[in-house]
């Protein structure tokens, strides 16, 4: 088991800590992978220089699972992370646990910092996309990944948000400045309405259920009104986004090929086993798999009913999710089907990843911001972020006091 | 998807698979594509292609010079390398 793969030598500031896509000059970024296993970056990632900025302190970096795709960092080449009761657990959120860290920022390319989060009885936010800066960031999802923070509390998260928000010319998906400032302050929900995504809460188990149903008990309390919709557009994006994510993975990951840094094979005589052999040697299964599945997405034979049908369904969520708005200030939905995924699971079907995802991709695939607490997700318009955050940061500070959720069978 | 079509993905990708992962990958390429019925039941023929989800502005901005990486140091983390250049297997005989 390993959490904090690298840590700081010196730490000045409130400490904060970053998963390993996130690049950095003092501390080698690995991104979980034997490819990049000692890799040193000559420029640390525009979130670095933010948080410095802002008076936060680098304390480490945080293992993640190969290119922080998979289910719960079980495919990282430096091992996969389990808490007491046996349960794989993402490191960022031991750490928060476990150390004085304020805050893990990571890159949320596949939710992986969501489900963690839901299952920690931590926050997450996935910030709307192009509020913050992916400059130094190991790309890998570019259309729909984002920077996100984990934190214990939604105050603490909201800090660390607006420390880190903002328009940066190195990043060509970066939205104007004035746009990105819209996540640091609270708008009114207006609407006083929360959506509740049915087929998606009916596919989780009791345990997160329990969560979503002390959501509603909180939100009515509050004053809003929760209304149970139809998603089946929204349990669409699933399959799109694993096209979408798989395509955009194969041409990121093309990079790594054993010539200008990374995994060498001692065993190459020619140039061809050269690539072959240290992506081969390096690359773990699930990587491998995906590489191939984005590939053929964008053969000839494929591109057309495939990625390009994804792309379309994109526009599908997009709009539903508008049209959504239109109405409810936000959707409710859970973050995974269950609080605990334990290492055999996970052996008998590597690819749950692909499955689990269903309640992160639509949020993902829409570029739209998402925050978890209290074992929940909000999925909100672009720029509401910090709505969302306030009124997530109230149930997770009144679902804390008594504990609202149960636990699931295999950690009770 | 058959064997002979994963090899061939296998070589353009330059990856290499045991016989037992593929037919691991080929379960997978299953599942991927019983997963698209339910895309395919979306009818989306007027539905235009969506590759950004925020309209972006055009980025491009006057050139300007700035200090380029040492050399050097742009080598440290290679594999091998030798008075400024990279080292690869011989590619032309």
């Amino acid at each position: 088991m390993s959490l904090l793969i690298n840590k700081a030598q010196e730490t000045a500031g409130k400490p904060v800590v970053l998963e390993d896509l996130v690049l950095t000059t003092a501390m080698p970024t690995t991104g979980g992978s034997k490819m990049l296993d000692g890799y040193m970056s000559l420029f640390d990632a525009e979130v670095v220089a933010k948080l410095e900025a802002a008076g936060y302190g680098i304390a480490g970096k945080a293992n993640i699972g190969e290119f922080g795709f998979d289910l719960m960092g079980e495919t990282s080449y430096f091992g996969a992370c389990e808490n007491e009761a046996g349960a794989l657990v993402s490191a960022a959120s031991q750490l928060l646990s476990a150390s004085e860290a304020q805050a893990v920022v990571g890159l949320d390319v596949n939710g992986v910092q969501r489900r963690a989060a839901a299952q920690a009885g931590q926050v997450c936010v996935k910030p709307t996309y192009g509020t913050v800066s992916r400059f130094g960031t190991i790309a890998v999802v570019c259309s729909g990944e984002a920077v996100c923070v984990s934190a214990n509390t939604a105050a603490e998260a909201q800090d660390v948000l607006s420390a880190i928000a903002g328009h940066d010319d190195k990043d060509g998906t970066s939205l104007p400045q004035a746009v990105c400032e819209k996540v640091k302050t609270p708008a009114e929900l207006a609407h006083k309405k929360i959506a509740l995504a049915k087929s998606l809460t009916a596919a989780a188990d009791e345990a997160v259920k329990s969560c979503i149903d002390a959501f509603v008990a909180f939100a009515q309390d509050a004053g809003f009104t929760v209304e149970e919709i139809d998603d089946a557009l929204l349990v669409a994006a699933r399959p799109a986004w694993n096209v979408l994510m798989s395509s955009e993975l194969c041409n990121n990951v093309s990079r790594f090929d054993g010539v200008k840094y990374g995994y060498r094979s001692a065993n190459a005589e020619t140039i061809d086993d050269l690539y072959t052999n240290s992506r081969t040697e390096a690359f773990g299964e699930l990587l491998k798999n995906t590489i191939l599945f984005g590939s053929e997405m964008l053969s000839e034979e494929n591109y057309m009913p495939r990625y390009d049908k994804s792309l379309r369904m994109r526009r599908v969520v997009v709009e539903e999710f508008a049209r959504l708005f239109g109405e409810y200030d936000a959707v409710l939905m859970p973050a995974c089907s269950k609080m605990a995924y334990t290492p055999a699971e996970v052996a008998a079907d590597k690819f749950l990843c692909f499955k689990e995802n269903m309640f992160t991709a639509p949020a993902s695939i829409a570029g739209l911001p998402a925050v978890v607490a209290g074992g929940v997700q909000l999925v909100g318009p672009a720029f509401s972020d910090a709505a969302l955050l306030a009124l997530a940061g109230q149930f997770d500070a009144a679902s804390k006091t008594p504990v609202a959720c149960e636990a699931s069978e295999e950690v009770r | 998807m058959n064997k002979e079509i994963l090899v061939r993905l296998e070589k353009l990708n330059q990856l290499r698979l045991t016989e037992e992962q593929e037919a691991e990958t080929l379960a997978f390429f299953a599942e991927r594509e019983a997963d698209m019925a339910i895309v395919d039941a979306v009818d989306t023929q007027e539905v235009e292609r969506m590759v950004h989800v925020m309209p972006l502005e055009n980025v491009l901005r006057e050139d300007r010079a700035i200090e380029p990486f040492e050399r050097e140091a742009l080598q440290a983390g290679a594999p091998a390398a030798e008075d400024g250049y990279w080292q690869v297997p011989r590619t032309v005989d």
